[in-house]
This record gives C-alpha cells, sequence and structure tokens, in this order.
C-alpha cells in the first residue's frame, strides 16, 4: 500500500461498531477496517468467535460487545454503555443478517419475522443508538448496511430475504437525508452471493444443479468477503464524505445482465 | 414527575447531557429541538403522559420552560 492509498482511507482511530462480526463478512469488513486504522467494536453473540475476530484485527483498542441483535431493546442501552467507556463512535457497519431460503408456500410469517428483526429493525435500532447526539463523534460519521442484490432482483426461494433487504436499502435513503444535516452518512451495500458460512449453510439446502445456476448468474465468478469489505471500507471512509443515500452494487455483474 | 425527572426526560430526548438542560435553556440553544425535534416532543408528550398538543400550541414553544408548563398545566408535574 502507498502513502496516498493509506491517507485516502484512514481512519485515524475512529471507533466503527461492526456486527455479525464472529465470521464472513462481519468479520472481514472489522479485518479492512482495523488495517486502515480504525478501532472496532466487535459485536455477535459468541464471546469465543468474537475473541477469535479481535485477535487477528490489525492495531489496539478494539472492543467487544456480546449481544444478540433479536433483542432489540438492549441494543440502544448497550451501545450507549459501551460508548461511554470507550468513547464515541463514528461509524457503523451492520453485517449480520440471517437468510432463509424457502419455497414460498412454506415462507410463514414468523420465517420472515425472524430475518425482518435481525436484516432490518435491528439495523434501525443500531443507527438509532449510534447516531445519538451524544454517542457520535460531534464532526458526523458514516453508516453502512448490508442489503442485498436479492433486494433488487428477484429470486426462487428468497421472498422472506429479498423483501427484508430491499427495506434495509428503502430505510437508508431516508436516514440519509435526515442525517445529513449533521454530516452522518447513511449507505448501502448490495452484494451478489458470496461464499460465507451463513451462504454455505443457505446453499446447502439447493441441489447443485441450482447452485451451479446461481454460480453462473456471476460473470466475474461469486465473491469472497474481502470483495465485500473493501466497498465498506470505501463507503465508511471520512474520504468519501459527499456520497449518502446510495445502494452501491458489489456483484461481480450479476445485476447487469 | 418532579422538574428534576423531567428535566432529565428532555435531556434524554434531545440527547443532550444531563446538566445541559435547566429550565431557563431556549429552544434554539438545543440542537436536536429542530423541525424533526418537534415531531419528536410531540411522540413523547403523547406516549408518555397522553398529551397530544395542538399545531398551535407545538409552535409556542420556545423554551424547556415552556415544556415543563404544558406538563404542569396537565397535572404531570409535581413540584
Amino acid at each position: 500500500m502507498t502513502a496516498g492509498e493509506r491517507s485516502f482511507l484512514d481512519f485515524g482511530g475512529r471507533l466503527v461498531v461492526v456486527t455479525g462480526a464472529s465470521s464472513g463478512l462481519g468479520r472481514a469488513c472489522a479485518g479492512v477496517l482495523s488495517e486502515h486504522g480504525a478501532r472496532i467494536l466487535l459485536v455477535g453473540r459468541d464471546p469465543a468467535t468474537l475473541a477469535a475476530t479481535q485477535r487477528g484485527l490489525s492495531g489496539e483498542g478494539h472492543e467487544i460487545l456480546v449481544l444478540d441483535l433479536n433483542h432489540l431493546d438492549r441494543i440502544g442501552p448497550e451501545i450507549a454503555r459501551v460508548a461511554g467507556q470507550v468513547g464515541r463512535v463514528y461509524g457503523l457497519c451492520h453485517a449480520a443478517g440471517v437468510v432463509e431460503t424457502r419455497p414460498l408456500s412454506v415462507t410463514t410469517s414468523d420465517v420472515v419475522q425472524q430475518m425482518m428483526t435481525v436484516n432490518l429493525l435491528a439495523g434501525i435500532e443500531l443507527a438509532r443508538a449510534v447516531a445519538r447526539r451524544d454517542v457520535m463523534d460531534q464532526d458526523g460519521g458514516s453508516l453502512v448496511f448490508l442489503s442485498s442484490i436479492y433486494g433488487r432482483v428477484g429470486v426462487a426461494g428468497e421472498t422472506g430475504y429479498s423483501a427484508t433487504k430491499g427495506a434495509v436499502a428503502a430505510a437508508v435513503r431516508s436516514m440519509a437525508i435526515e442525517l445529513a444535516r449533521r454530516r452522518v452518512r447513511v449507505n448501502a451495500i448490495s452484494p451478489g452471493l458470496v461464499l460465507t458460512p451463513m451462504t454455505d449453510s443457505a446453499l446447502g439446502t439447493l441441489s447443485r444443479e441450482h447452485v451451479a445456476a446461481i454460480e453462473q448468474k456471476h460473470p466475474l465468478g461469486l465473491g469472497t468477503p474481502a470483495d465485500v469489505a473493501r466497498a465498506a471500507l470505501f463507503l465508511l471512509s471520512p474520504a468519501t464524505a459527499w456520497i449518502t443515500g446510495i445502494d452501491l452494487v458489489v456483484d461481480g455483474g450479476y445485476s447487469a445482465q | 414527575m418532579t422538574t428534576a425527572e423531567a428535566l432529565v426526560w428532555m435531556a434524554e430526548m434531545f440527547e443532550e447531557p444531563k446538566g445541559n438542560i435547566t429550565a431557563g435553556t431556549a429552544r434554539a440553544d438545543i440542537a436536536a429541538w429542530d423541525s424533526l425535534g418537534q415531531l419528536i416532543l410531540m411522540s413523547a408528550l403523547d406516549q408518555q403522559f397522553g398529551i397530544r398538543l395542538t399545531q398551535a400550541e407545538l409552535s409556542s414553544l420556545a423554551s424547556v420552560q415552556d415544556v415543563l408548563d404544558i406538563l404542569a398545566r396537565h397535572e404531570r408535574l409535581q413540584g
């Protein structure tokens, strides 16, 4: 990395909350952000896997918050408590997510609600908690939410998941408008299929032919967590101060067809 | 609710440190008490105290004391 690249993306010790930090996209985002000088507040359910993520981070000053995002009423108090201890928050990367791939006939409301709780409602609670004037950096900040290409294009078996991810991108636009006056930017990333423990589990429920068909829809092949993490790094960076309300597609060309 | 508790309630609502808000604080001195802040206040008065303000009442609020007066008028403030 050159000095120029480092300065462009340098976080200078700013604190970024990363959810889903135990594995997959969240862990990758935490890693690449730490490489660029961010302090990370790692949020997840499992202390052991969070600690493993923490050990892999660059730099110092990273913290762990064990929190089940299904408990929406705990998010605000816990973020406020930790911020009171470690300092004001600059950013949020909401990478935690749940996917249940099911045909419509068995996509019951409780299945959709489970995904909605973590994918959308927890994200809004996190935004409320992090963007508080007594929690966020007084110079503003940057929030990034992981949406999905399935929030933009249809695919069999993902009615519930698509609904939650489309809602994320829609909520991001309104949050961006509301928070702009405080120099708080809000953006989404819509990845195509990225190989993570979560998607491995989802793909495991599909036939080999179905998986091959999905792969073939990605002209650049399936993605890696690093592909998405670098997009999050870009949007979270203080250097991209004039970008807000966008939904950045990172899908290997899936949706260009 | 006492006056002291009401001041803490307003500080929490407008995301200000607790000591920052006194009865004498003007609306203009509270960053979050802008047009969206008016909606937050209106919603909080309704949900927490059952107080529904008219648009004219809401528009007339210019200070923390004005909110305390409303709470007192609706018998939600003691002391």
